[in-house]
């Protein structure tokens, strides 16, 4: 059945927008991530303008990252102090991610720009998590025990300033790389159309060395109110983001993930951690492969002004 | 049906008018759209209108039917274009040179009853846009493309804006009812931008412009597709905070119904 998108200005076949919704939300209730980074390709590439589909996706991470917070807030599993010093760094970067994002779009660059981050920071991301788990996958069949993380270990950033005490995270860190960290994965969030658990988690875990059980909960916490700051902020600069299309995304993402995460349950860790890092990889790969191809097509057209902008 | 019935109705009233008063040339040619406003719902998928006209001159004329030509021409709202080539650049393939072509339609499509270049003299296409070749490409002035490519943008934004159905030329599409009335259809693709859109139709007589009519078609979204797009574009924050609450709504929806036990 088509439907008209009344933003994107242009009709989809709605029940392939919802497999697609559907989908990626089977993989992220899989994998316990939002999923943005394989929904916003998805959509790219299936001939949705970048724009809208960057825009668009912040606002089903909203519905996505909503749907999981409720769960952790029951288990009291979110650092509200965490997550409210990495919200604020996470709305700043949103914004400077919206002004950048008119910028490149208006001499040109934007969907080189995305192909290029796509590539840097999934092929990065990819390429540790597929290290980390294909260890960890070798230590246990070889029957090793897990080196346990020393509480006392500390790092570089352990030594900065302004240090604030987190009670819940059993932290007591400067809170500068809280906000820089915030304000990195809210810029790449708006520029990329993505939430940025997988470069959050990690983040959180192995730098600020924030325990595995309040991780998750913070991180989406957080998402969630970034993306909803860029969804606005994309409302009212790129005016681009199709609520037709979210909901329909939405919809099929919210039910995909319920099947995922009952999935997930039946497989290991470090072997989702292992399909995870191939799938994250893949996609870098995709856009690596479009940026060193010769184009189909040299020519690209772009419209301003007037109708239809 | 009924819209073709009163086109027709309107056609024939033109006849009568344009008989009643020979003199008067502008009453040579006439013509009727199937409808004067395309309306974008929900379902909307790309359509199509039909135009009636009646060349009472071709008959009224002593010389040979075949010296007289038509094209119609459908114009929507001006846009300014960025058309851009990618270039390597440091193993990767990125977009170099750029040509703004400024004030184009949005949307175009030309019909006629030959060829564009048999109807008329080059200049005289040129000056009233007919056919793909001789539409008005202004560019502006700041390029960074080198004259003698220059040629290839053009080509290329064409051919680009005819690949998404918005540019179109349909030669010998205009067919004739009988020796004076005509018709043509001019698909709409279901992209095509809002605004108010020119109908011209020319009439020629061995090259030379003996008559044009001209027409509007508001193309509009109506309904819920208005009513958003209209939000998105002048309260945007009402536009972005109703979809964070939406999506709220949506994913907390989903995490009651889905409740793990």
């Amino acid at each position: 059945m088509q439907l008209y998108l009344p933003i994107a200005e242009i009709p989809v076949n709605i029940f392939v927008i919802f497999a697609m919704g559907g989908a990626v939300g089977f993989l992220s209730g899989l994998f316990g991530i939002g999923g943005g980074f394989l929904l916003t390709p998805l959509l790219i590439f299936s001939g949705i303008p970048p724009a809208v589909s960057v825009a668009t996706v912040t606002t089903q991470v909203v519905a996505s990252s909503a749907s999981a917070v409720v769960t952790y807030w029951r288990r009291k599993a979110i650092d509200l102090k965490l997550a409210s010093i990495l919200l604020a760094g996470g709305v700043f970067g949103s914004l400077i991610g919206v002004i950048l994002f008119d910028v490149l779009q208006s001499v040109g660059q934007l969907d080189l720009v995305i192909s290029l981050s796509y590539v840097t920071f999934l092929g990065a991301i990819g390429g540790l998590m597929l290290v980390e788990s294909v260890r960890a996958i070798r230590r246990r069949k070889s029957g090793a025990a897990p080196s346990a993380r020393k509480p006392g270990q500390h790092n570089w950033i352990h030594g900065l300033p302004l240090k604030v005490r987190f009670r819940q995270s059993k932290l007591y860190v400067s809170v500068i790389p809280v906000v820089a960290l915030g304000a990195i994965i809210g810029f790449l969030g708006t520029i990329l159309g993505i939430g940025g658990g997988f470069m959050m988690v990690p983040a959180l875990i192995y730098l600020l060395r924030v325990p595995t059980n309040i991780v998750i909960g913070t991180s989406l916490f957080q998402i969630l109110f970034t993306m909803a700051a860029a969804t606005i902020f994309h409302a009212m600069g790129t005016k681009t983001v199709d609520i037709v299309l979210a909901m329909t995304l939405m919809i099929g993402g919210v039910i995909g993930a319920q099947f995922g995460a009952r999935m997930g349950q039946n497989l290991r860790g470090d072997q989702l951690r292992l399909l995870l890092a191939l799938l994250v990889l893949g996609v870098g790969l995709r856009f690596a492969v479009d940026l060193l191809l010769i184009p189909d097509d040299l020519y690209s057209i772009a419209i301003r002004k007037g109708a239809g902008v | 049906m009924i819209r073709f019935l009163l086109a027709s109705l309107f056609v024939l009233t033109g006849l009568v008018a344009g008989t009643a008063q020979e003199e008067d040339h502008s009453k040579d040619l006439v013509t009727a759209l199937s409808s004067d406003m395309v309306s974008i719902q929900s379902n909307f998928t790309g359509t199509e209108i039909v135009i009636f006209g009646q060349a009472s001159h071709i008959a009224d004329s002593s010389g040979e039917a075949d010296d007289f030509q038509l094209a119609i021409v459908v114009e929507g709202p001006p846009q300014d274009i960025t058309t851009r080539r990618k270039g390597r650049f440091l193993g990767v393939w990125v977009n170099r040179e750029a040509e703004r072509f400024q004030n184009v339609p949005s949307f175009y499509a030309v019909a006629s009853t030959a060829d564009i270049g048999q109807i008329a003299h080059r200049n005289v296409l040129d000056e009233y846009s007919i056919g793909l070749n001789h539409i008005n490409l202004a560019v502006s002035g700041v390029s960074n493309v080198a004259l003698s490519d220059r040629d290839d943008f053009r080509r290329a934004f064409v051919r680009l804006r005819e690949e998404t159905g918005l540019y179109s030329e349909r030669e010998t599409s205009i067919e004739f009812l009988t020796d004076t009335m005509f018709r043509t259809k001019i698909p709409l693709p279901a992209n095509i931008p809002v605004g108010d859109y020119t109908v011209k139709s020319y009439l020629f007589n061995q090259g030379e412009l003996v008559s044009e009519t001209q027409q509007i078609l508001a193309v509009a979204k109506i309904g819920f597709e208005q009513v958003t797009f209209e939000l998105a574009q002048n309260y945007p924050l009402v536009y972005g905070v109703l979809a964070v609450i939406l999506a709220i709504f949506t994913g907390w929806l989903a995490g009651v119904i889905f409740k793990k036990d």
